[in-house]
């Protein structure tokens, strides 16, 4: 009463004497007394409380004040740590019920404030709404008051849901409210709600008749006492180290603490479902996506066992007796308000099983023996430093698992890489095998065979048109082939060829005279062979060497381009088996060949001699090659040196002669091309081995 | 007009998907309504059923971890409906939710309609418990059975229509002092927010009590059968 004339400079004199009007002068601490009649009104109050007493619970009033010092320690220690300072509304309670019968209005200024707000905020309701709706909270409080002390605080609630269905009742049905829209009517229910419990809140929240204040020191000893447990212990996901989520979580223990400075049930409701949705928001930023109920419920005990908030049990009593209860049955209020509600029943009935721990290790934890630091824990209760400590502790065990988790990638990278490495060795090893590099003919050759081919042109002519067809179907690489052979013809030693690469030499032959080349073609084709065997159809030698040679092209043309009248041709000649072995692209090859070779060469200058002619024309640079390459001498320089004795001149016979001869460095071809795919396409070389 | 507010409760063992049944619903039913509502585990979702029927489905998702399970009757209490959820990969999920629907039978004495809903069909080659098996159970208990994949939004939609529309049925019997109905043209210009408790006059029948806490028959669940 005092407070609120202070606002005027000057205080009258009246106002400074005793409210009993005795005309001493009063003082504020004296609730306006003076000292005179305020030690009447304590006798009075003193009388009044000890018939109370007698009424009621007898010891539940003598422990009383006890209980209050404790709890008021507990929440003076927790404003310490959290920024809102929570007003202390219970010490009111004991010296405002001597003074019930007093109007209510003139001892709850926070119920004027209200009203004068919502009159602000909602004034188009006339004058006869106000009046009614004051009706109504009048007569809903006073009947609280009459019946404070008869009636338990359950009998209590009931009238209290009563009165707020009769006034919903009202509100829909009364002339008065017929002008008011459904919006206001919501407020106007709402707000009788809040009003009259404002009045009432000294009376109803957690009056002395019921044993809510031993539950509120039981739960807030047993929250004292689970202050190990930690967000591992309930799996939920809360990152201790991140600060946005610290900050979360402290505003959701704010909102939850802040239930208590509140004294509407509505508002106390508010409190729950801002807390909750802190919460919500804190395991959005853990995890990320949708939070669900089986992460909502966890976080939820975590929050209340970090916050332990002051008259937990009071709260929630006063909550569950005097909120509508349509709102407390529906709605996302209702909803979270039941969460809490499981939360702290779970905080009640929580075991070492329900922490999936074993019942020693909760022992030992309960009885203080073992003691974990946490860094929520720190913050509450200890020094900055100490909670730092802490911080950095567990963000040190965060980075150590990151770095295991390096170290064990980087060992499998490594190790991948080995792999790797091996894998590519083998492979490259396994398709050297398969294609092994031969080296082909020399360059040094190439002008020789060039003249040499320049002297042979009588020959094709007489298979052109045969072969003409395959002209076209016939690739370059055909006719480098031939030429290849050709080459072979002036040479028929075959150990010459090993030193010398056949890159060179095979392009630089198509391109000096690629139409020269096709007549060469000519020769090698199964054309060929019927003309061959047109000329001399008795000859075994040759055609058998004829057959050779085509084999020899038919396996080089299908590793690039597979020609099917040559396969037709080579299936027509079986006689030949044994030439796939010359002609494996194997090195080793060389030598073998040779031998089957060797008696038709040493046949043919018997008879008819054109090789030898033909080797007498090649021989000077047969020469030259021959002290280049130091190679192995074969039988075959025998039969060479033979022929050379005899010297026919060149005539078709000889081509043919040459030919079969070529058959001795059939060998080299294969390998030229073998070496080529190689380095183009590897894949069809093999095929083409699978073929032959 | 006619506006029926009732509560529906998500019962389900640990990880069969209730949350993610939820969502799914909710986001393809209300596309606007994005991160207030998805994150947190209470829905509030509204249902037209024709222009006269109005049903306002609030859903509480529950906790499904076993240690929690003592506390779950305060969530069901006052409950008008049950989605009982379980795993089709997981027979334990199944016997689980039979423990659910126990307590149910034992807690909740007013009718209440009971779905059983089996989840994650888009796992069939892992499937654990039949159909048939499925059907045969939720028969016994006077509860509709319905199979549905949250995750390829395979008939999650159809169990909440069939629910409004089951819990329309139930207000027609109005054996049920719960669930709340409207009759008030006047009250659908109000805003959504509140719930519509306040304004309008609740028709309150006595509570008869039925030998199954399941209201209704059950619903052949053809509809998610293709």
């Amino acid at each position: 009463m005092y407070a609120t004339k202070q606002p005027s400079l000057r205080i009258k004199q009246a106002d400074l004497k005793c409210k009993n009007g005795c005309g001493y002068f009063g003082n504020a601490d004296w609730d306006g007394y003076c000292s005179k009649c305020y030690r009447n009104q304590m006798e009075k109050e003193r009388q009044k409380k000890s018939k109370q007493s007698q009424q009621g619970d007898h010891s539940k009033a003598t422990s009383f004040s006890k209980f209050e010092e404790k709890k008021r320690q507990q929440s003076d220690k927790k404003t310490k740590y959290f920024l809102p300072v929570f007003r202390k509304t219970s010490s009111l309670k004991e010296t405002g019920r001597p003074e019930k019968y007093i109007d209510i209005r003139q001892m709850n200024p926070d119920a004027d404030k209200l009203l004068a707000e919502f009159i602000s905020a909602y004034g188009e309701w006339g004058e006869a709404v106000r009046k009614d709706f004051l009706k109504c909270v009048q007569s809903f409080t006073s009947k609280i008051i009459h019946e404070l002390d008869l009636k338990s605080v359950e009998e209590l609630a009931d009238i209290a849901q009563n009165y707020y269905q009769l006034y919903n009742n009202r509100l829909n049905n009364n002339a008065v409210y017929q002008s008011v829209t459904p919006e206001v009517r919501d407020k106007l229910l709402d707000f009788f709600e809040r009003y009259s419990m404002v009045s009432l809140y000294t009376f109803l929240f957690c009056p002395p008749s019921t044993n809510d204040e031993e539950k509120d020191l039981s739960i807030q000893d047993r929250i004292r006492k689970l202050s190990w447990v930690n967000a591992h212990h309930l799996d939920c996901c809360i990152s201790e180290t991140s600060l946005e989520v610290r900050d979360l979580v402290y505003t959701a223990i704010n909102d939850l603490l802040g239930m208590d400075s509140m004294k509407a049930p509505q508002e106390k409701l508010a409190c729950v479902v801002r807390c909750c949705r802190s919460v919500v928001e804190v395991l959005q930023h853990c995890q990320g996506g949708p939070v669900s109920a089986d992460e909502f419920l966890p976080a939820l005990i975590f929050i209340v066992l970090k916050a332990n908030p002051a008259r937990l049990k009071s709260n929630m009593l006063y909550v569950t007796r005097f909120c509508y209860g349509a709102r407390l049955m529906q709605g996302e209020a209702g909803y979270y308000f039941t969460n809490l509600c499981c939360a702290v029943s779970f905080i009640e009935n929580l075991t070492a099983e329900s922490l999936n721990m074993p019942q020693q290790e909760f022992e030992a934890y309960m009885s203080g023996e073992v003691t974990c630091v946490s860094a929520w824990e720190s913050a509450l209760v200890a020094c900055e430093g100490m909670h730092q400590l802490c911080e950095h502790l567990s963000l040190l065990k965060g980075l150590s698992e990151r770095m295991t988790a390096v170290r064990d990638d980087t060992q499998k990278l490594k190790d991948d890489m080995h792999r790797l490495k091996e894998e590519i060795n083998d492979k490259v090893t396994s398709v050297l095998e398969r294609t092994p590099l031969v080296i082909q003919p020399r360059k040094t050759i190439l002008p020789l065979t060039m003249e040499f081919l320049k002297s042979l042109p009588p020959l094709p002519d007489k298979v052109e048109g045969a072969a003409s067809d395959e002209v076209d179907t016939a690739p370059k690489y055909y006719q480098q082939n031939i030429t290849m052979n050709q080459m072979g013809l002036s040479n028929p030693k075959p150990k010459l060829q090993l030193d010398i690469t056949p890159c060179v030499s095979l392009p630089s032959a198509s391109e000096v005279k690629p139409s020269l080349s096709t007549e060469f073609l000519t020769v090698a084709s199964p054309a060929v062979d019927k003309s061959l065997d047109s000329i001399t159809p008795d000859d075994n030698s040759y055609l058998g060497l004829s057959k050779i040679n085509y084999d020899i092209d038919f396996s080089d043309i299908s590793a690039e381009n597979s020609i099917i009248e040559d396969l037709g041709e080579s299936r027509r000649s079986p006689t030949m088996s044994f030439t796939p072995d010359p002609f494996s692209p194997m090195g080793t090859g060389c030598t073998i060949m040779q031998s089957p070779l060797v008696p038709s060469a040493a046949e043919m200058p018997r008879a008819e001699d054109p090789p030898a002619r033909k080797n007498d024309f090649v021989l000077p640079f047969l020469e030259e090659i021959e002290k280049e390459g130091t190679s192995e001498e074969t039988l075959l320089d025998k039969v060479e040196e033979t022929p050379t004795i005899c010297l026919p001149p060149p005539i078709k016979p000889t081509e043919y002669t040459g030919f079969s001869k070529q058959g001795s460095k059939i060998p080299s071809i294969p390998c030229n091309t073998g070496d080529f795919s190689s380095l183009n396409s590897t894949p069809n070389a093999g095929s083409s081995k699978d073929t032959n | 007009m006619k506006i029926i507010t009732g509560k529906v409760v998500v019962l389900g063992y640990q990880g069969v998907g209730k949350t993610s049944t939820i969502i799914r619903y909710i986001e393809n039913t209300f596309p606007q309504q994005t991160t207030p509502t998805i994150g947190a585990s209470f829905f509030n979702c509204k249902i037209d059923i024709d222009d006269n029927i109005k049903v306002t489905l609030q859903i509480w998702d529950t906790a499904g971890q076993e240690r929690f399970k003592a506390m779950t009757p305060m969530f069901y209490r006052n409950a008008n409906a049950a989605l009982l959820v379980f795993d089709i990969t997981s027979t334990n999920s199944f016997d689980s939710m039979k423990g659910w629907v126990q307590e149910l039978k034992r807690n909740v004495e007013e009718p209440m309609v009971l779905f059983v809903v089996g989840n994650k069909i888009d796992l069939p080659e892992q499937r654990e418990v039949s159909r048939t098996e499925a059907m045969q159970y939720s028969k016994s208990i006077g509860a509709s059975y319905y199979e549905c994949s949250a995750m390829t939004d395979q008939g999650v939609g159809v169990i909440f229509e069939k629910l409004a529309l089951e819990l329309v049925k139930l207000s027609g019997e109005a054996v049920n002092h719960t669930l709340k109905v409207y009759n008030d043209s006047e009250l659908m210009a109000k805003s959504t927010e509140l719930p519509p408790t306040d304004t309008a006059n609740e028709e309150i029948v006595n509570l008869s009590l039925n030998d199954s806490i399941a209201y209704g028959n059950p619903v052949p669940a053809g509809c998610c059968f293709n």
